[in-house]
């Protein structure tokens, strides 16, 4: 791998870490404000039989948090990087 | 790579690792085999692991009453609390109790240092359980490391097996827990032994479940490094009265070598023996030598480490201790500063002031929605009827009756589906309600309503919730 976006001297466990772990804190906050001022059931009747219970509801907008605040962790890495196409400079170790 | 080049690795831990990085996610990072520790330090962790798990896997099977007394029941949209209930109209009060726990946390690092990461944090306490599992089946450090080493045989596949299978037993039965706290236990056991368990908290059983044995049993002080906000900031609570685990550097240094007998003062030696046992028992894999630094979670292992040694070659022990910057720069250390002050101060307003909303709050709310379907519409008797539905949420703990009333227009009647209402205790009960009147009583198109809840045995259970009332503007003739 010549190009990297973020800085090299990350591990990629870490870059991969920096962009989920973020994003999973965030998509629980916001799961919890969200879903305590609207009651997944309320949303969902105006289509009749509610589709799916609530634990169901939770969960599937606790992903689609996760996955948004995954695109915007990544969006962030990225821009990190400087935009030229230098090599990779070599780490100081000191 | 021995110990003592891993531990002045780790410390250098971002920049000095890059190289392999490129090549796998898991190269450049060399297992860390935590050696056993006994000590005093040693014991409170145990003893703080001990009663943490237990707290963890058995409160939840506590009930009173036939009510679980900690459940944050999400399907019912009910917190119980031991004898508390809060509701998602509460949330104040939940996110009140969280800054709390915030501010406590901040309070006891400002004073004790990193007490929360050695002692008290989920990831310290199952990283803890985790190796200790490790440490029954494959046997101590030399062993472990052995193993890892050999060729894989029938007897190395048998033990790895088993250690993981054990672990990924405990790890289900943590997620198990887990979803307990979130779903009423007794329902979701009986469930689960009738294999009736729904998609969602099956999935929800395995994810903490993975989450649990990923993070316990492969990630472990990765998760410290590389993935804990409070690592990070921690700092910025220290200042040099901070309790921290520090190397006396000043009696220590020169390190080295010696006969036990020897006269090493004479030799130009410090009290350091240079046997890197603090660095063969460290979690994160740091040398404590090398300075205080971010990895250190102050779990005191080293100390406890040193101290035997200490003891052994007869040295005065605390060459590695709890202690705090101005007491080795020779200073007295002082307790009480601003910022402990401060954060006392601010931690305890919030208790008062939490308490003492939680005291004088209305159990009782009342949620007002209209009808989505029809603005208004005319009856036979030409007035004007409006449909709403109310929200009656008795968050008391007794069975309450409530009348309705509507105020805000002239001549207005209101039509109920009973009357009064009978709401059971923690109950959410919806009904319509239909609000008629005269349409030429109406001074615009839209006037404010005032519905009044009001318990028929209480006077003080009462709450009041606006709304709007639309109907057609009528010309004076």
């Amino acid at each position: 791998m010549q190009k990297t976006i973020a800085p090299p001297s990350i591990p990629l466990v870490q870059r991969i870490s920096a962009v989920l772990w973020p994003a999973f804190l965030c998509a629980g906050a916001a799961t919890g404000v969200f879903f305590t001022f609207f009651d997944p059931i309320t949303l969902l009747e105006c289509e009749g039989e509610p589709p799916m219970s609530r634990m169901g509801a939770y969960t599937l907008g606790f992903f689609m948090f996760w996955l948004l605040c995954i695109a915007s962790s990544i969006g962030t890495s990225y821009f990190l990087g400087s935009g030229t196409h230098d090599p990779v400079q070599p780490a100081q170790t000191s | 790579m021995d110990d003592v080049t891993r531990g002045q690795r780790e410390s250098g831990v971002a920049v000095s690792i890059d190289e392999q990085v490129e090549q796998s996610l898991y190269a450049q990072r060399e297992r860390i085999y935590p050696r056993e520790v006994h000590g005093v330090f040693a014991t409170m962790r145990v003893l703080a692991v001990v009663v943490l798990l237990g707290l963890f896997y058995g409160v939840l099977w506590l009930h009173w009453d036939g009510q679980q007394l900690l459940l944050f029941d999400l399907p019912a949209r009910q917190f119980h609390i031991f004898g508390l209930t809060l509701f998602p109209q509460d949330f104040f009060f939940l996110s009140a109790i969280l800054i709390i726990g915030a501010l406590t946390l901040f309070f006891f690092t400002a004073l004790a240092g990193r007490l929360w990461c050695g002692y008290a944090c989920p990831q310290t306490v199952w990283t803890e359980a985790f190796l200790w599992i490790e440490r029954k089946v494959e046997g101590d450090r030399r062993k472990q490391m052995k193993l890892d080493k050999s060729p894989w045989t029938g007897r190395k596949l048998a033990i790895k097996a088993s250690k993981h299978a054990i672990w990924i037993i405990f790890s289900l039965w943590t997620g198990f827990t887990f979803v307990g706290y979130f779903t009423p236990v007794l329902d979701l056991g009986s469930r689960i032994v009738s294999f009736d368990l729904g998609a969602w908290e099956s999935f929800w059983v395995l994810f903490y479940g993975f989450a649990t044995y990923g993070n316990a049993g492969w990630m472990r002080e990765q998760v410290c490094i590389y993935m804990c906000p409070y690592a990070r900031f921690q700092s910025a609570m220290f200042d040099n009265n901070t309790l921290v685990i520090s190397y006396d550097t000043e009696r220590g240094e020169q390190r080295g070598a010696r006969k036990r007998s020897s006269d090493y003062k004479g030799a130009g030696l410090g009290d350091c023996i240079d046997c890197t046992m603090c660095v063969q028992v460290c979690p994160t894999g740091i040398d404590i030598r090398d300075g205080l630094q971010y990895q250190c979670i102050a779990c005191a292992a080293c100390v406890d480490a040193c101290d035997r040694v200490m003891d052994q070659m007869g040295y005065e022990k605390g060459l590695i201790r709890y202690t705090t910057e101005s007491a080795l720069s020779g200073e007295q250390p002082k307790i009480l500063r601003p910022r402990v002050i401060v954060y006392a101060v601010v931690l305890l307003g919030l208790i008062a002031a939490v308490a003492y909303g939680l005291a004088t709050r209305t159990p009782l709310a009342l949620d007002v929605i209209r009808d989505r379907n029809t603005l208004f519409r005319e009856t036979n008797e030409g007035l004007v009827e409006n449909v709403y539905t109310l929200k009656l949420i008795n968050m008391d703990d007794a069975h309450h009756r409530f009348n309705v009333t509507a105020t805000g227009i002239d001549g207005m009647q209101l039509e109920l589906d009973a009357d009064p209402v009978p709401v059971s205790a923690r109950e959410v009960l919806s009904i319509s309600a239909r609000v008629k009147a005269d349409p030429y009583l109406l001074k615009r198109a839209s006037s404010a309503i005032t519905f009044t809840l009001r318990a028929e045995d209480d006077a003080s259970l009462q709450v009041e919730e606006e709304a709007r009332f639309l109907g057609p503007v009528v010309q004076a003739q």
